[in-house]
């Protein structure tokens, strides 16, 4: 790889604004995907810590949970077959010191998998109608263990018993309580909303006015979600075919500028296979550079980046889009190296 | 004894109206340790000439003989190896590439091929053509002059047989030229080189051994002090 080595040294200028180029688009990837996962986390996150792969939804409900009432004989044949209950609806609570927050209110069943499932991370779970159990997200706004809060618009009040990690769902920190309390607090007793299985196709027939639904299906239809992550992987997708166009353009006018040198080379027996490999070597070795940059930067800036922001860098996502930045890079250098191939070493000579 | 030859070759460019025969039955040999100059007006056939001997064009009757064995019977890479090892270009222009210093040309050479020239050797060729304090420069550090010297270097320290130059003095004034000319004289004289040198300057005859003159594809012996 002699010669991709010194050419790089030598115009050290170009190659350094290349690299700078290929690492700030990655380091922008790499935080817009941050960002598109973060934002689908404060949407569902509560959702994926229940372990659930279906639910039973009205019907007509186009997928909306709190939209959706699910009538009793439903219910008891989802329960009978190994279902979870769910309230849920958006209220605002209160502490007696003022904090003011506005959360999703989840009513769960204490016989139910998700309440043996819910992992309390600071105090107990709770066990009476006016205990709840709130996301850890509330901390940060001043809500502390033992606080009471009450739900606006009612004089129903519970005690916070315990604080459990990534309870939010559409976009807001998530209250759990009992069944019971949750009916009471709407106003509409014996009225559940849906019920969710752990069982991907749960053995359930004979649903009168509601369905089965993959629990995939249900996380899409979450209001913004799919448009958000559209946006997202459209503009991540760009990105990428922003920098196969660039490195494209850059090795191209370079190799343009070398191509009268390549033809004597191969004139003078140099193999075209030698001159291809240091055209690959060299866009290999400047994605690699930009991206291992962009990941180091990636990395500070998910450390430094106060809790409220809601970026969440995965390291698997970050690799393998790091990957496919390379395979754009190299994919960058295909139309540069169909000239290194084309040029004919008799049209370098004399004239 | 190495030995290039041309046997009858002709090659015809385009066909119909525009058909064009830019060499004709030509017949030409060329013998280590001689220096053959090639001139001709501009449009005879010189570089034509030249591309066939050296490889890069097949002719479109006739053959090229290396050292007895024909050369189109080979395949491309075949054809580029046998250049590599037996076939120095010297070129009018882009003999060297931009971003490697003088050193690294010939670095270069030693990353693509074996059996180069010792350093013994390559010590005199640098001190013969006078360019032993310009391998720290790069080439657009030089004058033309001293880049055709390297160029020559270069090709020199791959050791080939065959040295083929396309107007290497084009770019050069006339004591210039001169000088280039009479040092690939000595050279083709003290390495045992073939040394084929095209070019519409006549001045450069005087120091040639063997003269050939092309007008119009036609090729004939102008001189031969060989024999
Ligand atoms: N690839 C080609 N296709 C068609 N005609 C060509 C081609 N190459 C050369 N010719 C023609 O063949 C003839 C000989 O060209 P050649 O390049 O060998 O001349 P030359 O002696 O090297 O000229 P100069 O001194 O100007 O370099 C010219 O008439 C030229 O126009
Ligand atoms: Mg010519």
């Amino acid at each position: 790889m002699f010669l991709a080595i010194k050419e790089i040294k030598h115009e050290k200028l170009r190659y350094a604004l290349i690299t700078g180029m290929i690492m700030l688009v990655s380091y922008l990837v790499f935080i817009l995907s941050g960002l598109s996962s973060g934002l689908q986390t404060l949407n569902s996150a509560a959702i994926d810590t229940w372990g659930a792969n279906a639910i039973v939804l009205n019907k007509d409900a186009q997928l909306s949970l709190p939209q959706s009432v699910v009538n009793g004989p439903d219910v008891k044949r989802a329960t009978d077959a190994g279902g979870a209950k769910l309230v849920q609806f958006g209220s605002l609570v209160k502490d007696t010191a003022g904090h003011k927050e506005s959360v999703q209110v989840v009513g769960i069943d204490q016989k139910e998998f998700i309440y043996k499932g819910l992992k309390v991370e600071n105090g107990t779970t709770f066990k009476a109608d006016n205990q709840v159990v709130v996301s850890d997200n509330l901390k940060v706004d001043g809500f502390k263990l033992g606080d009471t809060i009450k739900f606006a618009n009612t004089n129903i009040s519970a005690k916070i018993v315990g604080f459990t990690k990534n309870a939010n769902l559409n976009i807001a920190p998530v209250i759990y309580t009992s069944i019971a309390n949750a009916q009471k607090i709407t106003e509409r007793p014996g009225v559940v909303n849906g019920v969710v299985f752990k069982d991907a196709k749960p053995n359930v027939s004979d649903l009168r006015t509601s369905k089965v639904y993959a629990i995939n299906d249900f996380i899409n239809a979450l209001p913004g979600n799919s448009a958000q992550t559209m946006t997202f992987n459209f503009m991540i997708g760009f990105l990428l075919v922003i920098i196969l166009i660039v490195i494209t353009i850059f090795l191209y006018i370079l190799t343009i500028q070398k191509l009268p040198n390549f033809g004597v080379l191969k004139a003078q027996g140099v193999a075209t296979k030698y001159l291809v490999k240091n055209t690959l070597f060299q866009s290999f070795l400047i994605a690699i550079i930009g991206v291992g940059i962009a990941v180091i930067l990636t990395t500070i800036t998910a450390l430094v980046l106060p809790a409220q922001v809601p970026i969440f860098i995965s390291a698997s996502y970050v690799a393998v889009t790091a990957i496919l930045i390379v395979v754009m890079s190299l994919l960058g250098s295909l139309i540069p190296i169909r000239e290194i191939v084309k040029v004919d070493p008799y049209t370098m000579i004399g004239g | 004894m190495a030995n290039l030859e041309l046997k009858n070759v002709s090659k015809v460019y385009g066909a119909g109206v525009s058909q064009l025969t830019a060499l004709n039955k030509v017949n030409f040999s060329a013998h280590e340790g001689e220096t053959v100059l090639i001139v001709g007006p501009s449009g005879s056939g010189k570089t034509t000439f030249l591309t066939i001997a050296g490889g890069l064009q097949t002719p479109s009757t006739g053959e090229v003989l290396i050292n007895g064995s024909g050369y189109s019977s080979t395949n491309k890479n075949e054809q580029s190896a046998l250049r590599l090892n037996k076939i120095g270009f010297v070129l009018q222009a882009y003999n060297l590439v931009p971003f490697l210093t003088v050193a690294e040309q010939f670095e270069l050479v030693d990353k693509v091929k074996q059996n180069n020239m010792s350093t013994e050797r390559f010590e005199d060729v640098l001190d013969t053509l006078g360019i032993k304090d310009l391998l720290a420069k790069y080439p657009k550090e030089l004058s033309g002059g001293q880049r055709q010297r390297v160029a020559i270097a270069r090709a020199l320290y791959a050791d080939p047989e065959y040295i083929l130059a396309d107007e290497p003095t084009a770019a050069l004034d006339t004591n210039r030229s001169l000088e280039v000319m009479s040092l690939f004289n000595q050279l083709a004289h003290k390495y045992q080189k073939a040394v084929i040198v095209v070019t519409h300057d006549q001045r450069l005859e005087e120091k040639a051994d063997k003269v050939y003159q092309i007008i119009d594809g036609e090729m004939s012996l102008l001189k031969d002090q060989t024999e």
